[in-house]
């Protein structure tokens, strides 16, 4: 008998520690059976990625900065895909993920028009890898045909392995998302975040937090902590110095 | 004006055979398994003979009685119940069994350990090693993630969920069962059966009727992810 759980799947990614190295985007290519893309998929915009990384250039020439944002599915509390999708393929389960289920999709893309993260692929062809890769895909996650819509499940085989294996005692940190496990500096926490003492729960409390377009009401289970800009003071202090001449 | 379909007559009477026809056709494949005719066999010639009847039935009937789980060995520890290599076979029939049955010639020659027939010369010959290409009898469609490790687990521990139990098995008033016992739930009696068939219709209504008769999650994305 597998009790209800009352969990909340969540994600914390610390921008501060983001290197932008992209380690998590071919982790998750990996896992998650994601066709590869070549320049005919980047030039007609139809890239398939469950997360990419977003750079933003800080400041003018000698002092530029880079900073770098994983975007991926933000598992949206008010799902804005969610209430437009005529055959119910994509919904919010009991365990606070948005879950899109392949098999009822009939491609109509009305979600993808409504996610205003841009999360969501549609596979506009038929899944191909090359005969050598053919036989490394994951058994466990299901290859998407053309014409329908997918996107990022938090490694919903993985939830489920962990729950199965660990029984009742499924602990903190147990489970690892792919991109999770693949980031070099540790920059992606996943957990559940209705334990109040989750890894996830304690840094999403952090007073860097915030969620990506807060204006939309759309409470992502993804949560991003702010950077610290470690120059912070210097260039105030450089400022106060060119004020004073 | 011209009728294009006839509707009363004769032509009115093969009108409605071919309807009717076709209409139990379709019923037929939404509510169960397709009738064996016209290529909708539930089953199959394997490469090689392989009866479950000798090897799984029990000893009171003449087979071995061996456990499921000898063969099939990760069914109750992964997702996949998994087609044992040639080797396991071979471990037992280098010496067991006959000379001269061609299936088991077959399978001494695809272990690459076998006997020449003329001389009686003992050939080991890695390149003839070579996996047998069983044909797969019980497949669910690929947008289904079914794990038998876990459903292995419940059924051992609530044998009264257990279905389609074979005669000789009792399992009144037993707390567990052994793994091999839990199989005929959705494979059906295989120790009786000289080639294997699908027994269960294995559609999503089965499962689902199962999962809520017995408090599995009924989420979508536990199977379909």
């Amino acid at each position: 008998m597998v009790a209800e759980k009352n969990r909340s799947w969540g994600m914390v990614i610390d921008t501060d520690k983001c290197n932008g190295c992209s380690g998590c985007v071919t982790a998750c290519q990996v896992e998650n059976n994601i066709p590869l893309n070549d320049q005919n998929k980047f030039e007609r915009g139809r890239v398939m990625s469950w997360i990419r990384i977003e750079r933003y250039w800080e400041g003018e020439f000698p002092n530029v900065k880079a900073r770098f944002i994983p975007i991926m599915c933000q598992h949206c509390e008010n799902a804005p895909c969610e209430p437009v999708c005529p055959v119910y393929a994509t919904y919010h389960n009991n365990e606070g993920l948005n879950v899109q289920v392949y098999n009822r999709c009939v491609g109509t893309r009305y979600c993808a028009n409504g996610c205003p993260y841009i999360v969501r692929m549609f596979n506009y062809w038929e899944p191909t890898w090359p005969e050598e890769i053919r036989n490394h895909l994951n058994p466990d996650v299901t290859i998407r045909s053309r014409g329908i819509m997918e996107k990022c499940s938090m490694c919903m085989q993985r939830i489920k392995r962990g729950e199965r294996n660990a029984g009742d005692q499924l602990q903190d940190g147990e489970i690892k998302t792919a991109c999770q496990e693949a980031c070099t500096t540790g920059a992606i926490t996943f957990g559940d975040l209705n334990d109040p003492e989750s890894e996830v729960s304690i840094l999403a409390k952090s007073d860097r937090k915030y969620s990506l377009m807060p204006q939309l009401n759309t409470n992502p289970n993804v949560v991003y902590l702010a950077t610290v800009d470690p120059y912070k003071d210097k260039n105030l202090g450089e400022k106060a110095k060119t004020n004073e001449h | 004006m011209k009728v294009l379909i006839p509707l009363v007559g004769l032509g009115g009477l093969t009108t409605l055979a071919i309807i009717s026809i076709l209409l139990a056709g379709l019923f037929n494949a939404w509510l169960g398994q397709p009738l064996p005719v016209l290529g909708f066999e539930q089953t199959f010639d394997q490469p090689i003979n392989f009866p479950h009847t000798k090897h799984a039935a029990p000893v009171s009937e003449g087979g071995l009685g061996m456990d499921c789980t000898y063969c099939h060995r990760t069914v109750a520890k992964a997702s996949s119940a998994h087609v044992p290599a040639v080797e396991l076979c071979a471990s037992c029939h280098r010496a067991v069994g006959s000379y001269e049955s061609e299936d088991l010639i077959k399978l001494r020659e695809a272990s690459g350990i076998f006997e020449n027939a003329e001389d009686k010369q003992v050939i080991v010959d890695s390149e003839m090693a070579s996996p047998i290409n069983w044909r797969r009898v019980h497949r669910l469609p690929d947008h289904v993630r079914f794990v038998h490790s876990a459903h292995i687990d419940y059924l051992t521990n609530h044998p009264s969920a257990i279905g389609n139990v074979p005669d000789r098995l009792d399992l009144e008033g037993k707390e567990t069962v052994p793994a091999s016992q839990v199989c005929s739930t959705c494979h059906g009696d295989v120790a009786s059966m000289e080639k294997v068939y699908q027994v269960e219709p294995l559609k999503m209504g089965q499962c689902v009727n199962c999962h809520r008769k017995n408090g599995g999650p009924t989420d979508c994305a536990a199977c379909h992810h």
